[in-house]
């Protein structure tokens, strides 16, 4: 038994989203990580909305000099701020313009992930029975899965899509989520007020949406941020592969483009550094941000 | 005297400012003695039972009064070469106490051969004579914490207390996690050891009927202070304090008929900001203004006999019966709104 | 036991569960149902052959559990491209990724529970503040980005290292394990092996840090302090004893995933693994070896996760031991 003598406080239940939402919204104010987490992420939305004005070159355009040469591999300076690809074109256009496909990539999947682990969870650790049977029965299976070598053989066979891309993440994420929300719907379901509730005879959904639900949000959350993270860097990683979309400028087609020209050999670390970078910053941007609430919606006895 | 405790005082820094677990806590223990330590949850005995084992949480702090285990004054630093060797602990839930992932006589054998100056096999052969001590089988040597029963466990965390022939046993709600039945058989052989090995104890726990039927010596806290002691039969056929009347009235005494259960209204203060005056007013159906105004007395065990903590001691024959009336303990004090 | 069937078939089926995904992938994606296994560069014995074995003029439900047969017999077809049995070709590969897995897992975990055990025990210091931050920022980065950096760094750069591949040109060795243990294997081991290693260090150093900081707040280890036990004593036979159960397992459950993501650091070190081959064999539409890559990745992973599961039971005497009484 830890031995501290902090009063306890009792983790009042939720009847309605709007206390939930609240205490939500306050986490990052208390969290200096989540603070910052949320910090970087506003930043690189206003760069993906911004794009356009950020960087007025065509990422994809082959530059060429006054002498009418192409501008292949130049050094950063003025004119270009990280210099230009070994075709030409503007590595700092491409990077700021890389924002969108990443933010995109990573938003639409942990808007999947986070809706089909959520209503799985929810379903699942609710009515048991069959459908949860079935339900964890799939989960297994998508666990079982190798992850990076399927996103592979399904882009390499399906074609290189961005969507395809997040599709197979998708698959592949859905399941952590859909088992932790699941325990803790096990968990909820077993409580006073519940039971009260359905005494007083509230229908499941009633009692799904209004009392347990509310609750659930915070971790929905958490793997949500979580799941950006890893659509980013698996983005990146089959387009690395030579399997990404081609005509999309991403992080991971910078680093598959600067490797596949030597720029390693060649010391081009404007070229390759600064994607990395990127990646780095959105995906500790999410950890910070899931870290925050784990440790407010389900607090362990010892502080931090 | 084998223990005295004087003045102690505990401290914790939490969110909420400093919690005062202990604030002013004095008794001590005669030499073969069983001193029970009585109070609600929270009212900081096991704090202080801890404390003298040098064992506090990381926020916690002994912020003043003497400690001295046979006149030799201990602290953080000092107890050390004490610990087990003179004075053992004895947990209340031995289920967590014990590491999961090694048999209880290999832990056995390790406190004997880490602290005591046993070889591996004298330390061996000393298990097997304490788990027979404590009524358990040598077999059971070979199994893990979580193969005991509740009441094995005990047994087992017992024969670990006793294991360097301490003097001095701090027993801290030894009883509570067990049911009934096996209650009475644990207490039956903590009376049967205490007085074959001539230890001295020191009984903590909030249930008034195991201090009735297991100790010689009761010592009452409340709200981090202790508020009255003396022999256990003197304070339990005639107590002093308004809390002891009432915690009396709660517990269904094991000698006699069980009484009406009279629950005491209402809840300790706040340990942060203790109230000014005597911690018990607020609940006290005889306090006075006096009461709340002036600082409390704390009672000062040292001394010979009974005492108690409160202004009205004088009174305490015409208190008693009524404290005896549900009807009493029904009327909030006067002075109780705040 | 009970409990090791139960984990054991649970695992089975999972596995089964990912072949058949497989089967049904292979054979939808295709033009015809009989490109998983033939293609124009294999000649017409070879095509013969692959017919007959496959039985592929059969109805679909009977080529499954032909299928199920030839696996279980270690029969994956022949390779499109190099026109050998894919069996052959991933058995030749398998070693390295083994090799590679394995030192790097080892690599990381070995640090990451030294300086996770270190981090709990400095609790509360700037040390660990900036610490953790730093430890994720490692488990954001892409695998194969810290390798490009690595490898400009001390291979292009500095000349160090080789730039890829798993042997210098030129050497022959008499048999595998001679190359295997020969200087100029490990040296061009070592890149890869940081780089990876540098990566997985994360997760056993949080779960370690976590593990110990859980641990030391158990009664246990109050109880251990009130005996008057050393702190060293409590740290490491007691503490870190409890610590590690989850951090061994996970490094079970490491191999496994390793295996898979492995691919992008083999492709950036031209490392001639299994990952590699996997991705090569994708991009020239391979297809049997393709699957074949792909199953035998998902057979680790399925292996290592039932070995985590017996680790856990074997390690921790309350699974091990059951309830007595």
């Amino acid at each position: 038994m830890a031995e501290r003598a902090e009063s306890a406080l009792p983790a009042a239940p939720a009847s309605s989203f709007w206390p939930v939402l609240r205490r939500m919204a306050a986490m990052p104010l208390r969290d200096p990580f989540a603070f910052t987490g949320l910090v970087i992420y506003l930043f690189f939305v206003l760069v993906a909305l911004f794009a356009d004005q950020l960087a007025t070159t065509d990422p994809m355009e082959i530059l060429f000099t006054k002498a009418g040469k192409v501008a292949a591999n130049t050094a950063p300076g003025a004119e270009f701020w990280l210099g230009t690809t070994n075709l030409g074109r503007d590595i700092y256009a491409q990077l700021v313009h890389g924002t969108r496909s990443a933010l995109a990539v990573g938003l639409s999947a942990a808007v999947i992930v986070a809706t089909v682990g959520t209503v799985v969870g929810l379903v699942s650790g609710y009515f048991g029975g069959a459908a949860d049977a079935i339900l964890m029965r799939i989960a297994d299976m998508a666990l079982s899965l190798p992850f990076l070598p399927f996103v592979i053989v399904l882009t390499g066979f399906l074609g290189a899509s961005t969507s395809n891309i997040v599709l197979a993440v998708a698959l592949l994420l859905w399941p952590n989520s859909a088992r932790v929300i699941r325990s803790q719907v096990l968990t909820l379901r077993e409580r006073a007020y519940v039971e009260a509730a359905r005494v007083t005879g509230a229908s499941a959904s009633r009692i799904l949406f209004v009392h347990i639900a509310p609750n659930i949000l915070p971790l929905s959350f958490v793997y949500a941020a979580i799941a950006i993270g890893w659509a980013i860097i698996t983005e990146a990683s089959v387009s690395f592969l030579g399997f990404g979309d081609p005509d999309n400028v991403s992080w991971g087609m910078m680093l598959q483009d600067a490797f596949a020209s030597q720029a390693l050999s060649r010391g081009q670390y404007a070229w390759f550094v600064p994607p990395g970078i990127c990646i780095i910053l959105v995906v500790v941007a999410g950890f910070f941000i899931s870290r925050g609430y784990e440790e407010v919606f389900m607090p362990r006895l010892r502080g931090r | 005297m084998i223990l005295e405790v004087a003045g102690l005082q505990i401290d914790y820094a939490t969110r909420a400012g400093t919690v005062h677990a202990v604030d002013g806590a004095s008794f001590s223990v005669p030499e073969g003695r069983i001193v029970g330590l009585v109070g609600e949850s929270g009212c900081g005995k096991t704090t202080a039972v801890r404390a003298i084992m040098g064992v506090l949480a990381e926020n916690g702090r002994r912020a003043g009064g003497r400690v001295a285990f046979k006149g030799q004054p201990i602290d953080e630093t000092t107890t050390r070469r004490h610990l087990w060797r003179d004075i053992a602990y004895v947990p209340q839930s031995a289920m967590s106490s014990l590491d999961p992932v090694y048999t209880v006589g290999s832990q056995l054998v390790e406190v004997m051969t880490r602290r005591g100056a046993f070889s591996r096999s004298a330390a061996r052969a000393r298990a097997v004579e304490l788990f027979e001590l404590v009524g358990l089988s040598e077999s059971r040597l070979a199994d893990y914490p979580h193969q005991f029963s509740g009441g094995m466990r005990q047994r087992a965390a017992i024969a670990m207390a006793l294991a360097l022939h301490p003097s001095l046993v701090l027993a801290d709600e030894p009883v509570t996690a067990l049911d009934v039945i096996v209650q009475r058989q644990i207490l039956d052989m903590l009376r049967g050891l205490q007085q074959r090995l001539k230890l001295s104890m020191v009984l903590v726990t909030h249930d008034i009927s195991v201090v009735a039927y297991l100790c010689d010596e009761v010592v009452v806290m409340y709200a981090g202070q202790v508020i009255e002691s003396g022999p256990v039969r003197e304070v339990l056929a005639r107590p002093r304090h308004p809390y002891t009347m009432g915690l009396r009235n709660a517990f269904p005494d094991l000698l006699s008929d069980a009484l009406e259960l009279v629950p005491i209204e209402g809840s300790p203060p706040d340990l942060a900001q203790p109230p000014p005056g005597c911690r018990f007013a607020p609940r006290c159906p005889f306090a006075m203004v006096t009461c709340r105004a002036m600082p409390a007395l704390i009672a000062d065990s040292r001394a010979e006999g009974h005492v108690s903590a409160c202004l009205r001691d004088g009174e305490v024959e015409q208190l008693r019966p009524l404290a005896l009336d549900p009807v009493t303990w029904q009327r909030s004090s006067s002075y109780a709104a705040s | 036991m009970r409990l090791i069937l139960e984990r054991f078939f649970h695992n089975a089926l999972a596995l089964l569960a990912v072949i058949t995904i497989l089967f049904f992938m292979f054979r939808l994606m295709p033009g015809s149902p009989l490109a998983a296994f033939i293609n124009e560069n294999l000649n017409a014995d070879q095509q013969q052959a692959m017919l007959e074995q496959f039985g592929l003029d059969r109805p679909l439900w009977q080529q499954y559990f032909i299928y199920l047969g030839n696996l279980a017999r270690g029969e994956f077809g022949l390779s499109f491209f190099q026109r050998r049995p894919v069996t052959t070709i991933l058995l030749e590969v398998l070693p390295n990724s083994l090799i590679l897995t394995l030192s790097s897992l080892i690599v990381a975990y070995i640090f990451g529970v030294l300086a996770g055990a270190w981090l709990a025990w400095k609790r509360g210091s700037w040390v660990e503040r900036a610490a953790v931050p730093a430890v994720l920022a490692t488990r954001a980065a892409p695998e194969f980005w810290i390798g490009m950096v690595l490898l400009a760094l001390l291979s292009f750069n500095v000349g160090w290292f080789p730039s890829g591949g798993a042997s210098s040109p030129g050497l022959a060795y008499s048999n595998n394990w001679e190359r295997i243990f020969s200087l100029d294997y490990l040296h061009h081991l070592a890149l890869p092996v940081l780089t990876l290693a540098l990566y997985l260090q994360g997760l056993p150093l949080l779960l370690m840090r976590s593990n110990m900081l859980e641990v030391m707040h158990e009664e246990f280890v109050t109880m251990a302090r009130m005996k008057g036990f050393s702190e060293w004593r409590i740290v490491l036979h007691h503490a870190a004893r409890n610590a590690l159960l989850p951090v061994v397992t996970a490094f079970a459950l490491g191999v496994g995933l390793s295996m898979g993501g492995n691919v992008v650091v083999e492709t950036v070190f031209s490392w001639p693994g299994i990952g590699r081959m996997l991705v090569q064999a994708v991009s020239v539409h391979d297809y049997p070896l393709a699957q074949g890559a792909f199953l035998m990745i998902a057979m680790v992973l399925a292996l290592m996760n039932f070995v985590a599961d017996l680790l856990y039971m074997v390690l921790d005497p309350r699974v091990s031991h059951g309830r007595a009484g």
